[in-house]
């Protein structure tokens, strides 16, 4: 075996090392299968999430100021929350009672994919 | 020229109102899923009247002071609504000024204790109901269709009568019960999306629903039927009601439901000592 073999198998085996790594560390983003760029249309799509009557997300002309500013409020939240976020998509009267934001799956608004895929988008806007 | 600048102006306005209003419609009505409770939620008024008017000033500065400088054009009804006060129709040969004097100046005042109880009816008497009622009894008339032209123009003209005076609506007695049931449908969540008419003009009076600057639901009873650039038509206060309710994509009832009526009751109510503007003028 020459000096330049054993770099190849080492480089081979890096490569595959990564890519093992890789695709573990996705599996969580995997599990939930959003689409964010589909989100990103259905929170910005009247008929369908139209989260921005309500909330501040960048690049929407004139969005809403009754809910938070949600590019603020994911930085809060980390990977281990998400079933959090989505709760508040899906049925945010488990938080608080008397919320005024639209309860998108408990009430069929949005499809569970459809709040995925919104959850994906979300999840987009924290910064690195 | 002026008259381009003035539809421009329009044009832009309604563009900008179309934007606006749209905020929540969307083409599916739908039932609601969530159950409504029988008690008034309690609801914290997200700020005053007073800061309201401050954040509507900033927000729309005087585009509404010009719209109405520019002329109402709801005001074309109310020369049509005097001439029908005065109009012989039915088969008594009756018009409205045989028992309101001419031109129903008689009614002079009359519109600032509307909604009211009435005995006959067991239930709200509004202004249409009204007229439609001496139609049908006293002069031997057909009831005018609700939301009609003429209809509309005798409702803004007889109301306009009373211009400038308070409103004094009673819920004493027998009206009771029908405020309370007004006051339930304000507060009570309805439709896909789980809005109440209360959430919006009492908790997020103010607030801005897409560009839409929410209002606090003072005022809101005193000046219809108005004149609105997103129906581009004189409509009434029902109407209103129907048109936020198609955008909490709830059910919608019938103009001059007993729903309405006590719905209606309860917000003028709530606008005593608010002085009658007939007809109104509205994005
Ligand atoms: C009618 C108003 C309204 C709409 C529409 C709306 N929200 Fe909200 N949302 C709120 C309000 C108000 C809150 C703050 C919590 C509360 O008071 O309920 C909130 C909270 C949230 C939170 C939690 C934020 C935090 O601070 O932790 C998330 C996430 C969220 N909304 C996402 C969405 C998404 C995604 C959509 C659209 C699919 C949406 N919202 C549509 C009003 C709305
Ligand atoms: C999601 C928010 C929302 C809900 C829920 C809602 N409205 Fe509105 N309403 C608005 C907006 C926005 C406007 C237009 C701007 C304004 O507030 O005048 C409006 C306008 C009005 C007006 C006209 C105000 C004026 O100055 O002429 C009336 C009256 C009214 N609403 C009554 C109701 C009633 C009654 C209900 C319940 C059946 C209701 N609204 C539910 C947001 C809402």
């Amino acid at each position: 075996m020459s000096v330049m073999d054993t770099a190849r198998t080492k480089g081979h085996l890096l490569w595959a090392g990564a890519a093992i790594f890789f695709m573990v560390a996705a599996i969580p983003v995997w599990a939930h299968a959003g689409n964010a760029k589909e989100g990103r249309k259905i929170v910005i799509t009247k008929k369908l999430g139209n989260c921005i009557a309500c909330h501040y997300l960048p690049n929407v002309e004139s969005p809403g100021n009754i809910g938070p500013n949600l590019v603020k409020a994911m930085q809060a939240y980390s990977m281990a929350d998400r079933a959090d976020v989505t709760q508040w998509v899906r049925d945010a009267r488990k938080f608080n009672p008397h919320t005024i934001m639209p309860p998108f799956g408990a009430n069929k608004i949005l499809t569970p994919q459809q709040i995925d895929d919104a959850v994906a988008y979300l999840y987009t806007l924290k910064k690195q | 020229m002026y008259r381009l600048v003035t539809f421009l102006k329009m044009f832009v306005l309604t563009a900008a109102v179309g934007l606006v209003f749209g905020t929540f419609g969307s083409g599916t009505p739908a039932q609601a899923a969530t159950k409504s409770s029988a008690t008034i939620e309690q609801l914290t008024p997200s700020m005053s009247y007073a800061e309201y008017k401050k954040r509507y000033e900033k927000y729309y500065g005087d585009a509404t002071a010009q719209m109405a400088e520019e002329g109402n054009p709801a005001d074309f009804l109310l020369d049509d609504g005097k001439d029908l006060a005065n109009k012989v129709v039915g088969s008594k040969g009756k018009s409205c000024a045989s028992c309101h004097g001419k031109d129903a100046v008689k009614l002079k005042g009359a519109a600032t204790t509307f909604p009211r109880y009435d005995a006959a009816l067991k239930g709200i008497m509004t202004f249409p109901l009204q007229i439609n009622t001496c139609r049908e009894r006293q002069m031997g008339a057909k009831p005018l269709k609700y939301e009609s032209y003429d209809q509309l123009a005798l409702t803004m003209y007889i109301k306009s009568l009373s211009n400038g005076m308070p409103i004094r609506v009673s819920i004493d007695g027998l009206a009771q019960p029908f405020y309370k049931k007004g006051e339930a449908t304000y507060y009570r969540r309805q439709g896909q999306l789980n809005f109440s008419c209360a959430i919006c003009h009492v908790q997020y009076a103010g607030y801005k629903a897409r560009a839409n600057l929410i209002s606090n639901n003072k005022h809101h009873a005193d000046h219809w039927p108005g004149y609105r650039l997103k129906w581009n038509k004189t409509g009434s206060l029902q109407r209103r009601f129907r048109g936020c309710l198609k955008n909490m994509r709830a059910k919608r009832k019938p103009y001059e439901s007993a729903e309405y009526r006590d719905l209606e009751l309860y917000l003028t109510y709530i606008n005593n000592g608010d002085l009658i503007q007939v007809p109104g003028m509205r994005m």
